[in-house]
């Protein structure tokens, strides 16, 4: 803990410098304040780095096995092959995977992602807002205004869950009245401490309703940073044409609307860059990835444009860009891009 | 010449550029029932039975027993399996049996219900190895029989016939983007290239999305074993039962995203089979309800 050695070394020294002195100073304080903060500082971030959930060993008949298996960006794959792309592409840190055990009970198995953001986390539970919310008592975030989003699904006997930095999955081989008990019991161990369950700013940039009768689809607003991740939600292209990454921030959903001629939706995909350039430079590589056919547009920072499901609009802001898909005409999509 | 493969878009999918079965996989559309199928068609047998599992998805043996049997001879035009196995193979053949090895794995009793009829038929026992994994496994082998889960797979659309050799490449991973459609040229690598003799795929309790990792939501008891010597008309018609579960699920069109461009891939620029429907006779015999093949 440096700041705390830090702290006790200075203090030690100012306190022999004014002892030569019959008046304590007023810096004697300060530094008292000082060392009082170096020390609780340090084993604040002490605390941070090792934040991590005590799961029960006993619940209801299970027991859960001692042995925990810590898996890497670098060994994901050997675990779940190709599924390890999903959390590499949202900033993952490391696996760490338990199972309890019963007599006559299947197993459960309780699967731990530690990601780098809770933002991340967030991402992860987006991807699939299907199932029953849960609230395993995670505390609300009282700043947050807008509506706030489940941090806990159950399906089938499988729960999934944010806490913080963690997204969990805890499955049940076979759900029971009792399994279910038990997968709920140690989801909300993994929550307990759990501080923070607010969503990702870039959420907010996207509002419930867009003029009074088109709403946003919550059920398929997803966060996300990777490319292969949007090409699950909805593919656009083989190649990473938006040029998205770690550094990236991005966000996709649907607005609808009753009509007489039925359901009408379209899509918006939302995109924060590091910075301008950026920005600028992939809506260049989106334009000659996805447009070759529209040329005339390539340097248009804003812009309709009709293609075979409707019409596509772009428009840059600084370092965010936004993409409207499936609009019935061109005005619509000028429209929504000029609200956001 | 994949290496060189123009990018596909979405917009490539809506102009109609790539054939009807990914099409109708990305776009939701309805799969065009030809008049009747072309010369020369591949077969696939499909065979169900409503008591292969019972309703905690324990997989009776006895019954699946009897699907194998009865998928092996459709598939051959044999009457017996034993028959059905000497037709496809060799007396003296080392038969590597491939199954989905874990996140919604072949079930073992598929893999053993295999064995034993592949014995029963004066196989040796010896001779029948576990092919799946790297590239020395299916160098030991002269035969193999591929027995992949039915499930899709949120890199690559689907997740079964094609994916289940991607272990052979030494390089998984490189398949993971826009390099999935080239997953059919694993099956042309020198040491696989002509052994596959059948694919039998595990199709008791399938995932209809969120694959490879289980989503227990997205699980079915569809209860059967489909089988052909094309892979790429086996791998289509699991692509159909996929889809329409997926809207039967929904009550509406229920896209695949990514498209699996690696089952147009294997057909066109693999040669490896047909996803031609018109080109797919499916032989449905046993439990009709909910078969999804139309």
């Amino acid at each position: 803990m440096p700041p705390l050695f830090c702290g006790i070394i200075l203090f030690r020294i100012v306190v022999r410098m004014k002892e030569k002195r019959d008046r304590p100073p007023a810096s004697i304080f300060f530094l008292s304040a000082l060392f009082a903060f170096a020390a609780t500082a340090g084993l604040g971030i002490a605390k941070m780095k090792t934040a991590k959930p005590e799961l029960p060993r006993t619940v209801g008949p299970w027991v859960r096995n001692e042995a925990i298996r810590t898996i890497s960006a670098e060994n994901i794959f050997e675990y779940m092959d190709g599924a390890g792309e999903l959390y590499i592409g949202y900033r993952f840190d490391r696996l760490e995977v338990t199972e309890y055990t019963a007599p006559d009970e299947k197993n459960i198995l309780v699967e731990l992602y530690f990601m780098k953001t809770p933002d991340d986390a967030f991402g992860l539970l987006s991807l699939d807002w299907g199932g029953e919310p849960v609230d395993l008592g995670v505390a609300r975030q009282s700043a947050e205004k807008q509506p706030t989003w489940p941090n806990a699904l159950y399906g089938e006997g499988l729960l999934r869950l944010r806490s913080d930095k963690i997204y969990a999955r805890i499955l049940a081989e076979q759900e029971t009245p009792r399994s279910r008990k038990a997968v709920l019991a140690i989801g909300g161990a993994v929550v307990k401490d759990s501080t923070d369950s607010s969503s990702p700013t870039l959420l907010r940039q996207l509002p419930e309703t867009l003029w009074p009768e088109w709403k946003q689809r919550r059920g398929v607003t997803s966060y996300f940073r990777s490319h292969l991740v949007l090409n699950s939600l909805y593919y656009l292209s083989q190649e990473n044409i938006f040029d998205l990454g770690h550094e990236t921030e991005a966000a996709i959903t649907q607005y609808e609307r009753e009509s007489p001629l039925g359901i009408q939706r379209f899509r918006i995909l939302l995109i924060q860059y590091p910075d301008a350039g950026a920005a600028g430079r992939a809506l260049a590589h989106f334009q000659r990835a996805y447009l070759p056919d529209h040329a005339s547009s390539s340097t248009e920072t804003q812009n309709t444009v009709s293609v075979e499901d409707g019409w596509l609009g772009y428009k840059l802001n600084g370092r965010r860009a936004v993409f409207v898909f499936e609009c019935k005409d061109r005005e619509m999509a000028a429209a929504v891009i000029d609200q956001l | 010449m994949a290496d060189k493969r123009k990018s596909l878009t979405r917009r490539d999918f809506l102009q109609g550029t790539l054939g009807a079965a990914v099409g109708a996989s990305v776009l939701g559309t309805k799969w065009l029932e030809p008049a009747q199928k072309a010369a020369g068609s591949s077969l696939v047998a499909v065979v169900r039975d409503a008591k292969a599992m019972d309703s905690a998805n324990v997989v009776n043996t006895e019954v699946l027993k009897t699907m194998l049997d009865n998928v092996l001879t459709k598939v051959t035009g044999k009457t017996t399996a034993n028959d059905a196995w000497h037709s496809l193979l060799k007396a003296d053949d080392i038969i590597g049996l491939v199954p989905t090895p874990h996140l919604n794995p072949t079930h073992k009793e598929v893999v053993e219900a295999v064995k034993s009829s592949l014995i029963a038929a004066g196989f040796s026992g010896e001779k029948i190895l576990d092919a799946q994994g790297g590239p020395d496994k299916p160098k030991a082998c002269t035969a193999l029989i591929g027995l992949p889960g039915l499930k899709a797979h949120w890199l690559t659309g689907i997740g079964t016939v094609m994916k289940l050799y991607i272990l052979y490449s030494g390089s998984a991973r490189s398949y993971h983007d826009a390099n999935s459609a080239k997953l059919g040229g694993i099956l042309n690598l020198p040491f696989v290239k002509g052994k596959t003799r059948l694919v039998l795929v595990d199709a008791l309790h399938p995932l209809f999305d969120k694959g490879p990792q289980v989503d227990p939501r997205y699980k079915w008891a569809y209860n059967g074993l489909i089988a052909g010597t094309d892979p790429v008309a086996v791998e289509t018609v699991c692509l159909r039962i996929i889809m329409e579960k997926r809207k039967a699920n929904k009550g509406e069109p229920w896209p695949l995203s990514p498209p699996p461009l690696c089952v147009e891939a294997a057909d066109k620029e693999y040669g490896l089979g047909t996803s031609d429907w018109s080109k797919i006779k499916v032989d449905l015999s046993g439990w009709k309800e909910d078969a999804l093949l139309g």
